[in-house]
């Protein structure tokens, strides 16, 4: 008996010891549920589905204690939610990783994300609303010797729905932070940092023919890219650049050229309370880098190349967004962020803000090599072009305002107008260039500390007549009213109706109920088929009619 | 019996060690990087407010009711630092298309907020943000007492009187 109490407490002791040595570290995690129940509607072309319920599920648990970390993620896809690729199905543990840091060093094993500069060479990322995710599986390294540089060196494949692609994936990035280096530097006005980065991507031979009959073409079994970048700033002014070069690369994105690839990214902006300038440029030319070579769509990307135009998030401004065009395009971007001070004229009694934004993105100029009438010919190396000098092509345009005012103590009221010009073989169709008209008015009124009302109309004039292949062509109407207790509860009505086209309603009903970090929601109604864009990436969505659940929580 | 006595004594005091384990809220992780608006790399560990309480909000350009947040907020923050010393820290999660905006936007729109880019949602992913917008108040000894998504006007006279609870010490954990 005294034997078993003193094992038991030694026991105790020992565990309550060892959690206190360990700190105990702390759990903690956060999942959605998302079900959806659609049925067939072929007016707007939602298909049937037979399952009745579909469900997107995931949950990540994640361990902290001191350095160490660790962390899993569930996912299910029974069956996967409408607009989810359907190599999704199933379900089971798909990420997992340790790791451990110290003020020095950062090793991760298992799956990772990471970056290298802006991405143009490398980076893994995921986002779950949208299924994407090249999460890589293998190690992570970084390494901090002084204060001002970080080293960072990674091997790995990456993750391909419930796979890995076939091609390994490794790279070493360094990032100088000149102030922290250089001494008498450090407080000045100036802070320089520069980076430079290099992948390789290794992918077993295969035969693929070239269209020269029977040759069979001589495939680099090792691509590798590297990138140069800066990051320049100076009291008010800023000027951020990268450039970045690939190797021979024959793939399914650029039809098997040889072509080596380029890309250059700029950035200048100025910037003083109440006023904000930025200036974009950017070129890229053959820049699609994926870890296997026959691979097309979403997945298995190695870098990643941003459309440079602004994310709309209003629903009409956001239906002809813009999509890079990783085999070639150069774009501008102007950008401006304006604060009118209480008081004055046009500020009024609670100021005024305006932003105006300009892109144009066109092709790159690409001419045939010599000895051929084409470009883009398998098995050569492509065309020639002309570093600085623009395409014939537009691809994209977009010139947009906005005014936003707060009108008096309970309202508040947002003006945006924009242009903006679509070109449809940035989807891979063909057709003439939508030249559209935009206008939104977004209103909101408090009534009081818990009720606010908000209103949206949205008004889209498209030059391009409706057909059918194209749910979205013609000319839009949009409403929507949106109430509001606190922030715990809200409900929504909208329609968007496509009076001139195909004059279908895609009506939606919503309720919301947010308590915490926990949010239930609830929608009804028809969803057009169309791109939905979250952050800077965009997935196809199919049309579907019916019911959608969402439930999402962090602990 | 002296034994006996000793190994109860020692089974209470165990037993009595782990009753002890009061409340314990998440503390803020410590060593992730993000970058500052003039691209200097920072660890969150330097997040502080000299022992008072901060606001940290998850937000990015293309996120409507983060900006709505924030301009709102804007409108009273020097009335909330005279009265309480709270600070906003605001993290864009922006990747490579917004990022270079975020510095122009950030003093265009006139916010006086501490703002970091966390360009590739490492800090994101270690406080379990899955939406934006998604706020946290974190107490004097950097520990997460309150988080909550979405942002509606108003929203910010709740998230203030929860500032000046914990300035008095008070549990709001189970507030909404």
């Amino acid at each position: 008996m005294k034997k078993l109490l003193l094992t038991l407490s030694a026991v105790m002791l020992a565990i309550q010891l060892s959690a206190q040595t360990l700190g105990g570290g702390q759990v903690t995690g956060n999942f959605q549920i998302d079900a959806q129940f659609s049925r067939q509607d072929s007016a707007i072309g939602a298909e049937d589905v037979p399952q009745k319920m579909l469900s997107n599920v995931f949950a990540n648990l994640l361990y902290t204690n001191g350095g160490f970390s660790a962390g899993i993620r569930f996912e299910s896809y029974l069956d996967p939610i409408l607009g989810f690729n359907s190599q999704y199905k199933g379900a089971g543990i798909a990420n997992k990783f340790m790791s451990y840091q110290n003020d020095m060093f950062e090793i991760t094993a298992g799956n990772f994300y990471d970056q290298y500069g802006s991405g143009l060479i490398f980076r893994s990322y995921e986002d779950r609303n949208l299924g994407l995710d090249n999460a890589m599986m293998g190690v992570n390294v970084k390494f901090r010797p002084v204060d001002g540089i970080i080293i960072k060196s990674m091997v790995g494949k990456q993750r391909y729905y419930w796979d890995y692609g076939k091609g390994l994936v490794r790279g070493i990035d360094g990032e100088f932070s000149l102030n922290s280096l250089i001494k008498n530097f450090e407080e000045s006005k100036t802070r320089i940092t520069l980076g430079a980065g290099f992948v390789s991507k290794y992918e077993e031979d295969q035969t693929i023919l070239s269209s020269v009959e029977g040759y069979k073409l001589n495939l680099p079994l090792n691509v590798g890219a590297g990138a140069f970048r800066m990051d320049l700033a100076h009291g008010n002014w800023g000027l951020q650049a990268e450039y970045a070069i690939k190797s021979q690369d024959p793939n399914a994105l650029n039809n098997y050229i040889y072509k080596n690839g380029n890309a250059l990214f700029v950035s200048a902006s100025y910037s003083q309370k109440g006023l904000g300038i930025n200036l974009q440029a950017k070129r890229i030319d053959n820049m699609g880098f994926k870890s296997e070579r026959t691979s097309t769509g979403e997945m298995l990307y190695i870098n990643y190349i941003p459309a440079m135009s602004k994310q709309h998030t209003y629903a009409l401004m956001a239906l002809y967004p813009a999509i890079t065009q990783v085999n070639g395009e150069m774009g501008i971007q102007a950008d401006v962020t304006y604060s009118i001070k209480k008081g004055t004229w046009l500020g009024g009694k609670y100021g005024t803000t305006l932003k105006m934004n300009y892109s144009q993105i066109m092709s790159i100029d690409k001419q045939p090599l010599e000895g051929y009438t084409t470009i883009d010919q398998k098995g050569t190396d492509g065309y020639t072009s002309d570093f600085f000098k623009v395409g014939d092509e537009l691809y994209y345009q977009d010139f947009n305002v906005e005014v936003s005012k707060k009108l008096s103590k309970k309202s508040k009221l947002a003006l945006t107008y924009a242009y903006i010009a679509f070109n449809p073989i940035m989807e891979n169709e063909h057709g003439d260039i939508h030249y559209n008209n935009v206008v939104v008015a977004d209103y909101t009124y408090k009534m009081n500390s818990k009720n606010v009302l908000r209103g949206e109309l949205q008004w889209l004039k498209s030059n391009i007549e409706y057909f059918d292949d194209d749910k979205r062509s013609g000319d839009w109407l949009m409403a929507l009213v949106e109430w509001n207790f606190t922030s715990a509860f809200f409900l929504s009505v909208s329609d968007q109706y496509n009076y001139n086209g195909s004059k279908e309603h895609y009506y939606n009903v919503s309720v919301g109920y947010t308590h915490n970090t926990t949010r239930l929601q609830i929608g009804y109604g028809k969803q057009r088929r169309g791109l939905l864009c979250i952050g800077g990436v965009c997935r196809e969505v199919p049309a579907s009619n019916g019911l959608m659940v969402s439930l999402t929580s962090s602990f | 019996m002296k034994k006996l006595l000793v190994s109860v004594f020692a089974l209470f005091l165990s037993i009595g060690m782990f009753a002890q384990e009061t409340k314990s809220f998440p503390t803020l992780p410590e060593n992730v990087s993000v970058k500052t608006l003039d691209g200097k790399t920072v660890q969150t560990s330097t997040f502080n407010n000299d022992g008072k309480p901060y606001i940290l909000s998850f937000w990015a350009t293309w996120c409507k009711p983060c900006l709505r947040e924030l301009n709102t907020i804007k409108e009273v923050y020097e009335d909330w630092q005279e009265e309480t010393g709270v600070k906003i820290i605001a993290v864009s999660i922006d990747d490579a298309r917004g990022a270079s905006r975020v510095k122009p936007l950030v003093n265009g729109s006139g916010w006086d907020y501490e703002v970091y880019i966390d360009q590739n949602q490492d800090l994101k992913r270690a406080m379990n943000v899955v939406n934006v917008p998604h706020t946290f108040i974190i107490n004097g000894k950097g520990e997460v007492v309150w988080q909550h998504t979405s942002f509606v006007e108003g929203s910010e006279e709740e998230l203030i009187e929860l500032v000046r609870k914990v300035m008095n010490g008070e549990d709001i954990s189970e507030s909404k």
